[in-house]
């Protein structure tokens, strides 16, 4: 199992690398897919199966579906891959840190959060992520109406920023 | 902007910065920083320029970055001491994760490169609100986690100070030489925070009316280069003769209030038996007065030639409130000889 989870946040730390080095969005999103597909595998590792299903469907379905049609309108004739040498040496020095950062990390207290195994899952009485969400609609009731608020601000924030359809950067195709 | 969309902003600002202040848990209190950077990003880009849609994006995505390192702090402290509290005291390496990614949220340097450009991109008050509001939720998480790692709060401290006065003495754009301000400002509250929050407190406290009187005066002039100012002489006399005490306050002059703050944090300073850091501090403060003084040399202390049109303008009464910065000023210039009352009261 460990080894398992080892292959997964490898996965996801190559994932993460192929996003950050700067491809063309069309790669940049294949990279995300990759990145919140294995984050959800690790999640389920830990058994928050509920979340991880609620990640793909939301994160993964809808939003980056969107995002991509939204590429898709900045589509150019040669987009840059991860071949490229201007996104390959990004992708060497991300590699590097990595590295890096390993190494600065190895041995001592720190070496335990390498990979951690799921813990207690069996003997828990409120499952982590369901059990959360439960949580958040009776006893969590503020948090609840505040995140609520928090939705419907974003909506108003996005539809003010994007209002008018030719001024200012952000215009409508 | 839509009245009703504008009050929801507004109203939404007030609840992001409340709620951290209420909060006694982290995700709380990320929450509320996020619920101010969201409501304030439209307001940034009302008049949807490319130069204020450039500063939004800008600050959105080093808020967003310092929310997610924010994030993650408390996270990783959650995992290795079990608790998400913000009155516990934090493991040693997602506290110091914590107070690199509020200087961020703050504009402290060596990660204050976002502000004067994002400053210089928004009108007058919109960077009010930035400049002060803004600063309120990340300065009392940052009071909360103290005492820290003290050589990176220090490093934090006089690298702001520095950055603050050297970086503002080229520059002719008001609203960059107000960020660099706020940067030398926050330098000092951050280099006493580890030591005495009450006195980061009044720092702040002697800060925000000094930063509002400037910014409403810059705004009744409709000025934002040094340039402009100097037609101010005949518009608004009276404004132009208070100009140079704001400004000298902003620079620590006595028998100035923003002396107070200076004065109390070095004698603290040396308390704490640091006086190289507090010669240090206090030598950099010079650097930023001179780019106050050469503000109040071209508004006031020079009165500038101009074409007739400009030097005998109609002064007609303004329908605008001149209410608050009347109030803003005098506490700026004449809050001194109160010093020991702001002190006793600060200390409950």
């Amino acid at each position: 199992m460990a080894y398992i989870m080892l292959t997964l946040l490898i996965g996801m730390v190559l994932g993460v690398i192929s996003v950050a080095s700067n491809p063309s969005p069309y790669f940049a999103a294949l990279g995300l897919v990759l990145v919140a597909g294995v984050g959800c595998v690790v999640l389920m590792g830990h058994g928050g199966s509920f979340l991880s299903l609620v990640l793909f469907l939301i994160y993964l379905g809808g939003m980056l579906v969107v995002f991509a049609y939204c590429a898709a309108l900045a589509a150019e004739p040669y987009p840059e891959a991860w071949g490229e040498w201007s996104v390959l040496g990004s992708v060497l020095g991300y590699l590097l840190l990595v590295v890096g950062a390993g190494s600065w990390f190895w041995g001592g207290w720190y070496e335990g959060m390498w990979v951690p195994v799921d813990e207690l899952i069996e003997f828990s009485v409120v499952v982590a992520d369901s059990g959360g969400v439960a949580l958040m609609y009776s006893l969590g009731g503020g948090l609840l109406v505040v995140s609520a608020w928090v939705l419907l601000l974003t909506l108003l924030v996005v539809l003010e920023l994007t209002r008018g359809l030719a001024r200012g950067a952000l215009r409508a195709v | 902007m839509n009245p009703f969309i504008l009050s929801i902003l507004l109203l939404s600002l007030g609840l992001g910065t409340t709620l951290t202040f209420a909060s006694s848990h982290w995700l709380l209190a990320w929450m509320g920083l996020e619920i101010s950077t969201l409501a304030i990003i439209p307001l940034m880009s009302q008049h949807h320029h490319p130069r204020a849609v450039e500063a939004t994006t800008k600050y959105f995505i080093t808020q967003a970055a310092a929310a997610a390192l924010i994030l993650f702090a408390s996270t990783t402290n959650a995992w290795i001491t079990g608790q998400w509290d913000i009155n516990f005291d934090l493991h040693f390496f997602p506290a110091s994760m914590l107070t690199m990614a509020l200087a961020l949220k703050m504009g402290l340097a060596p990660v204050h490169f976002w502000l004067p450009e994002v400053l210089q991109g928004l009108d007058l008050t919109t960077g009010l609100i930035l400049s002060t509001w803004q600063k309120l939720a990340p300065f009392i998480l940052m009071c909360q986690i103290m005492p820290v790692n003290s050589s990176l709060i220090t490093f934090l401290g006089v690298t702001s100070t520095l950055v603050g006065g050297w970086g503002g003495l080229n520059q002719t754009q008001l609203r960059k030489i107000l960020a660099y301000s706020s940067i030398a400002h926050l330098g000092w509250m951050i280099l006493v925070m580890q030591f005495n929050q009450q006195l980061a407190l009044l720092a702040l406290i002697i800060y925000i009316p000094m930063t509002f009187s400037t910014f409403m005066i810059f705004k009744t002039n409709s000025s934002t280069t040094v340039n402009t100012l100097a037609a101010s002489w005949a518009k608004t006399p009276a404004l132009t003769a208070i100009t140079p005490m704001i400004l000298l306050s902003l620079g620590g002059l006595p028998p100035l209030s923003g002396f107070m703050p200076k004065w109390m944090i070095l004698q603290e300073l040396t308390k704490q038996d640091i006086p190289l850091t507090a010669s240090i501090a206090a030598l950099s403060a010079l650097l930023s007065l001179y780019f106050y003084l050469r503000v109040s040399y071209a508004m006031t202390l020079t009165i500038s030639p101009n074409n007739l049109n400009a030097t005998t303008p109609w002064r007609l009464q303004t329908t605008a409130s001149t209410l608050p910065l009347a109030i803003s000023a005098t506490i700026s210039a004449m809050l001194l000889p109160l010093a020991p009352a702001t002190l006793a009261l600060l200390s409950l």
